[in-house]
């Protein structure tokens, strides 16, 4: 609690996170921190535990052991909703929207946080309601903007293309205003060419919405291009932690991960 | 919204001329029934329209609602202005200690426990006589003092604009909360539970507004019920209500708020039109109903929005996963 630090406190910090499922050790012993205003890769092959990591911190799985911390707040095992509440918003890997509402209202739905009211003033707004909505309404819009699906603001979600729908979630995710944004998988069904936009997006993203930005992606192009630090999983366990140089120079990282994908 | 806003007012417009116009009794006691099932459709699609789950046992809060108001009247001698409001208030009570159990499940078991709720209520108007009566139920209900030495006719003028008021009270809460942020948040949950929770909302806590909202103005609709008709019994909670009620969201369509108002006067005009073929009647409803859900999935108002969608449209692009979703397989 009243440790002194002298260099910036970690946005998030992960220690000795574990989960099994059953017998499966699905992740063991990870300890990563996150810094403001860091982009921030998690990488490794398919089932090495990436994504039962992002469900251990965003609290939809909970931790068989470990602890995890939030701008110094110990969030281990809460409630979905209430850790977003606290800043900490993601996407998922199977593309998650609200299917039979269009772009924009999926967009404004995620402004919930801010739109919040009371009960007396869904039925009887007053003044500042209106106001609340509007500039929801006015963000939502800088949103769809922002995330070049200007064209698509009235389309319903379900005729998008894969690209679109990508671009849509994490839309969705910057409506909720957090402060660590967790990517799984954004830039899948992305052609290489929206992959490289998209990360320049993400770069903008990273200095004005944003503090952080964890990303889960299969697309070396992209992370190597926009993470300032990594962390390569393999069978639910790290690999290796570092700069992007740092980790491709990894031998073992090269033998389990990156010389498999490059043959 | 401006549409949905406006086609209420001109609705509400038309309602409020009606009883002038005409002098039929016969012809006012539809009109009040169709405001009465309007009420009850309404509530209905609340639940599952709004929440996203089928709720069986609706009747619970018609039904709780019905019997309060007839007891208030009858044993503690409350006026009309007391009644219904409470009945609503009771509902509600009884929606929130129903919701706190059923909303945490889904699809079938939400479907069988409600439907269970509504059959113990019943059970118990049946048995326990000293409150209910039992089966004889509560007759004699008071009518207001307004009504005592006037015509016929203007009673029935006078429940239909009560009626009309009971109505414009549901629909402008029902409006209030669709388009708010709190509906928003209902509508996020019912689409997709794990996004709701990405961005903040406690599903739960969402699911039981609409709950809880939907049994206060079905309970408002049971309190009218049992000062028009002035006789209440356990029937209030049988099933044909519910079916009837069911029948109506789905036709008018489910999700919106104009939907249920052109089922509740679709299906009682029907159901008025038909009353001669009594046998054939719950049959000829079933095929409709088959029909509807075959061909119409989201209802008329669902059908009428896809097709001026689809006449703006812009060119599908290819969706990303294969959507298996029969849209208006008729259109």
């Amino acid at each position: 609690m009243s440790q002194v630090q002298s260099f910036p406190a970690p946005l998030l910090s992960v220690h000795g996170l574990e989960k099994t499922f059953g017998g499966l050790k699905a992740v063991q012993a990870m300890n990563f921190e996150v810094k403001p205003g860091e982009i921030f890769g998690l990488i490794g092959p398919n089932g090495a535990g990436k994504t039962t990591c992002f469900n251990l911190i965003t609290g939809f799985y909970t931790p068989s052991a470990g602890r995890v911390m939030f701008q110094g707040e110990d969030i281990t095992g809460r409630k979905p909703y209430a850790i977003a509440q606290k800043g900490l918003v993601r996407s998922f890997q199977k593309t998650n929207v609200l299917k039979s509402l269009t772009v924009f209202e999926n967009i404004l739905a995620g402004h919930y946080l801010a739109a919040r009211q009371s009960l007396l003033d869904t039925f009887f707004p007053r003044a500042h309601v209106r106001l609340a909505e509007q500039a929801a309404r006015d963000s939502a819009a800088q949103i769809v903007e922002t995330m070049g699906l200007a064209k698509r603001l009235n389309t319903p979600a379900h005729v998008l293309s894969c690209g679109e729908l990508r671009l849509l979630e994490v839309g969705v995710a910057l409506a909720a205003k957090p402060t660590l944004l967790m990517l799984d998988e954004p830039a899948a069904g992305l052609n290489s060419q929206e992959a490289l936009a998209f990360g320049e997006t993400l770069k903008q993203l990273r200095r004005t919405q944003v503090q952080s930005i964890v990303i889960v992606e299969h697309n070396m192009g992209l992370v190597m291009g926009i993470c300032d630090r990594l962390v390569v999983m393999n069978f639910g366990q790290k690999l290796a932690e570092g700069t992007p140089t740092q980790v491709q120079g990894n031998p073992q990282v090269v033998e389990a991960y990156l010389g498999k994908a490059r043959a | 919204m401006k549409l949905e806003r406006n086609s209420l007012l001109i609705l509400a417009a038309l309602a409020a001329v009606f009883p002038l116009l005409v002098t039929d009794q016969y012809l006012l006691h539809i009109g009040i029934m169709v405001l009465f099932y309007a009420v009850l459709a309404s509530s209905l699609n609340l639940i599952v329209g709004y929440v996203g789950e089928f709720s069986l046992g609706h009747t619970a809060f018609l039904g709780l609602g019905a019997y309060t108001a007839a007891i208030l009247s009858t044993r503690y001698g409350l006026p009309m202005w007391a009644t219904v409001p409470l009945a609503g208030l009771l509902s509600a009570g009884l929606g929130s200690l129903i919701g706190a159990i059923t909303l945490r499940l889904q699809g079938p078991y939400f479907v069988i426990i409600t439907l269970a709720f509504a059959e113990v209520l019943r059970i118990i108007a049946n048995n326990w006589v000293g409150v209910t009566n039992g089966p004889m139920g509560i007759a004699g209900i008071a009518q207001p003092d307004i009504l005592a030495s006037a015509s016929t006719l203007f009673a029935k003028r006078f429940y239909f604009y009560i009626a009309l008021a009971i109505a414009g009270v549901a629909l402008y809460l029902a409006y209030r909360f669709v388009y708010s942020n709190t509906g928003r948040a209902a509508v996020t949950v019912r689409e997709n539970r794990y996004v709701a929770q990405s961005v903040g909302i406690q599903p739960f806590a969402y699911a039981m507004r609409a709950f809880v909202l939907g049994a206060f103005l079905a309970g408002l609709a049971g309190g009218f019920y049992a000062h028009y008709i002035s006789f209440v019994g356990a029937d209030v909670f049988r099933f044909s209500f519910m079916a009837t009620m069911i029948i109506m969201v789905l036709i008018g369509g489910k999700g919106t708020l104009l939907g249920p108002l052109v089922g509740a006067l679709l299906v009682t005009l029907m159901e008025e039109y038909l009353r001669e073929a009594q046998e054939l009647r719950m049959s000829i409803f079933g095929l409709i109903v088959m029909l509807v859900v075959l061909f119409l999935p989201k209802g008329l108002m669902g059908f009428l929005t896809l097709r001026r969608e689809r006449r703006g449209d812009q060119g599908d692009a290819p969706g990303c996963t294969p959507h298996v979703q029969a849209q208006g397989g008729a259109a």
